[in-house]
């Protein structure tokens, strides 16, 4: 297959239903060959935004560009995009060949071509032994491979993904993921999909947009997500977070320092970073693994005594709530293998971590 | 069911007596056209098929069946097609304004059929359409249409609206849609409104009696004028074809049904 996506833009995107705002405002890019995921909570607008694109839902207003060309207008059948529907949507009285076929069939393609296409689309999914199988005569993984092949036997200019792996078990999820990201490479075509499991958001895309309440929150690469969010919602959403409610006493170049009760927390930002003034409440976000246990003699630039509230095994880890007097409940994971000791309740500890290990978030305006 | 209560003796004595209720009279017709007499009644000194042998030689007999089995037909394939077209529209549109339409498709078996054949006769007798087989035809396939919209409803609210997204998403047209995705997922349901559709036409005796006369005489039509006249056991007989003839079709839409049902 060629390795030429398609570019696709947003411009101010926005759904009403009456009187409430399913999208709101939604400005996107997504470049050629790039794969994009929405995510967001149920009732974020995520797949209202991909059936817009999808063209099944016609926006209030706003524009759907494609490779600079507006669509908004264009029925979904005229669009060229190949989809994977929530649930596979797979057609029970055909075969699994009969499916793959069927966007062939659509577009009258001889049957010699056809036949070769869907041998080929088969073999990129692994599925070439179950072409004359019923959809239902699958287990749910070779269901969703078939959904993609079809998606992707036509060469649809653009591939959208409705919650693709959430029907499977965990298991098979991670294993459909490595897939899913592996065939991604493999065809080079521009994905976008639509997920409320940040985990899998963080594992396939290229970029992540987070909405929230139809509104985009924020969007990048995944790493700079997780480690910069700019919200409280987008630190919370994606992965957990601590959170850390102060005043700021001072700040300078590269830095400031928070007030937490008697508590004193330097936060280090960029140096060309705007200073918050002394006096304004600021919010950090802490990541759990980004807190350590400091020993007897260890110190760090910052650090607070608190007492294990609770804990749980995690296999490949600790889970530790600890009490602390100005800072509240501090969530803090740790490597099981290697920990300095074992967790108890009631245990005193003392944690510590870096200037940059936390991270300055707004409050949330809703 | 397992582990449901088992009905008491009084609760299967009144089903046994209401599945009485509704056989005896159809019962009581098998051996009236064995009857060795020349009149209807009860076999008197032994059995005879003589009464078939009348009918199945008959002009008169194998004519309306003939035409009975015609009109039918067109009716069927009138109810099935106006039928399947407006329970599909209204299932995609899908407004309170199509629930409406729904409900005025229904009209046909909700109002008396004698109300239903003097309207007919009065529009039929200005489109020169009395005692024709055409009229007919149309009359009944305008009433047959309600068990179409009715069965073929409910085989689309089965329907996983997602499939028609599907199609369109990967381009197909709406009869592209139509054709290879929807028609074969509600053909059970169309099968079953046209058997209906088929026995509502077989055994219409009400309309017939007010817009045909002459030309057209149907099989019911012709057992209630041999009713009315000579009391001729050969009606019995043509009773008995008719029922045998309904609950081969009945059984074929439980085979369709079982058929669609299976996993």
């Amino acid at each position: 297959m060629s390795a030429t996506g398609h570019a696709l833009a947003l411009h101010g995107l926005t759904k009403r239903y009456g009187s409430f705002t399913a999208v709101d405002d939604v400005s996107l890019r997504i470049e050629r060959g790039q794969f994009l995921t929405l995510l967001g909570p149920s009732g974020s607008g995520k797949t209202t935004i991909l059936m817009c694109i999808a063209g099944f839902v016609a926006p209030t207003a706003g524009a759907v560009l494609l490779d600079g060309r507006d669509i908004t207008a264009l029925p979904p059948e005229k669009r060229d995009f190949g989809m994977v529907f929530q649930g596979y949507a797979l057609f029970p009285h055909m075969t699994v060949a009969e499916n793959v076929a069927f966007p062939l069939r659509v577009r009258r393609m001889g049957a010699a071509e056809r036949q070769e296409k869907v041998r080929a689309a088969l073999d990129l999914v692994q599925l070439d032994r179950f072409a004359d199988r019923l959809p239902r005569q699958l287990s749910g993984g070779q269901q969703q491979r078939v959904a993609l092949a079809r998606a992707l036997v036509f060469d649809p200019a653009l591939l959208l993904l409705d919650e693709p792996l959430s029907a499977l078990d965990k298991k098979l999820r991670a294993e459909l993921q490595e897939e899913l990201k592996a065939l991604h490479r493999r065809v080079g075509r521009t994905f976008v999909n639509v997920t409320h499991d940040q985990e899998e958001a963080l594992s396939l895309s290229d970029r992540v947009a987070i909405l929230n309440h139809g509104k985009l929150v924020q969007e990048g690469a995944p790493a700079a997500l997780y480690e910069k969010p700019r919200t409280r919602f987008v630190a919370d959403f994606l992965g957990k977070s601590n959170f850390l409610h102060g005043t700021v006493r001072e700040a300078h170049p590269g830095g400031f320092a928070v007030m937490a009760g008697g508590t004193r927390v330097i936060q280090a930002i960029a140096p060309d970073a705007p200073r918050p003034a002394a006096g304004t409440p600021a919010l950090l976000s802490l990541r759990p693994e980004k807190i350590a246990l400091l020993g007897e003699a260890e110190t760090a630039e910052n650090a607070v005594d608190g007492r294990i509230l609770s804990w749980s095994y995690l296999g490949a880890g600790f889970a530790i709530n600890v009490a602390t007097q100005d800072l509240g409940a501090l969530r803090v994971t740790l490597p099981s293998w290697g920990a300095p000791f074992a967790p108890a309740e009631g245990m005193p500890v003392r944690l510590g971590w870096s200037a940059t290990a936390s991270v300055p978030v707004a409050e949330d305006a809703d | 069911m397992e582990g449901a209560h088992r009905p008491g003796g009084a609760a299967k004595g009144l089903a046994w007596l209401v599945a009485l209720y509704l056989v005896l009279p159809i019962g009581i017709i098998l051996p009236v056209s064995l009857t060795d007499q020349r009149f209807l009644s009860l076999p008197q000194e032994g059995l005879s098929l003589r009464h078939y042998a009348t009918v199945l030689t008959s002009t008169e007999w194998l004519g309306s069946i003939a035409q009975s089995f015609w009109i039918a037909v067109g009716s069927t394939i009138l109810a099935v097609v106006a039928g399947t077209l407006c329970a599909i529209g209204c299932w995609r549109i899908s407004r309170r304004a199509t629930d409406l339409v729904r409900a005025l498709m229904l009209l046909p078996i909700i109002i008396p059929s004698i109300v239903y054949a003097i309207g007919l006769y009065r529009y039929f007798a200005g489109l020169g359409l009395l005692d024709r087989f055409l009229g007919v035809v149309i009359a009944h396939g305008v009433t047959g249409i309600p068990y179409v919209i009715i069965t073929v409803s409910t085989a689309l609210a089965a329907f996983d609206p997602r499939l028609e997204q599907a199609a369109r998403g990967m381009g197909a047209s709406l009869w592209q849609t139509l054709r290879w995705v929807i028609l074969p997922r509600i053909a059970p349901g169309i099968a079953s409104g046209a058997i209906f559709a088929f026995i509502h036409s077989w055994d219409e005796l009400v309309i017939v009696l007010f817009i045909a006369s002459r030309d057209v005489f149907t099989l019911p039509r012709r057992i209630w004028d041999g009713i009315n006249e000579n009391l001729d056991p050969a009606m019995a007989a043509v009773a008995v074809l008719l029922i045998v003839f309904t609950v081969l079709l009945l059984l074929l839409d439980m085979a369709l049904r079982r058929r669609r049902d299976a996993p």
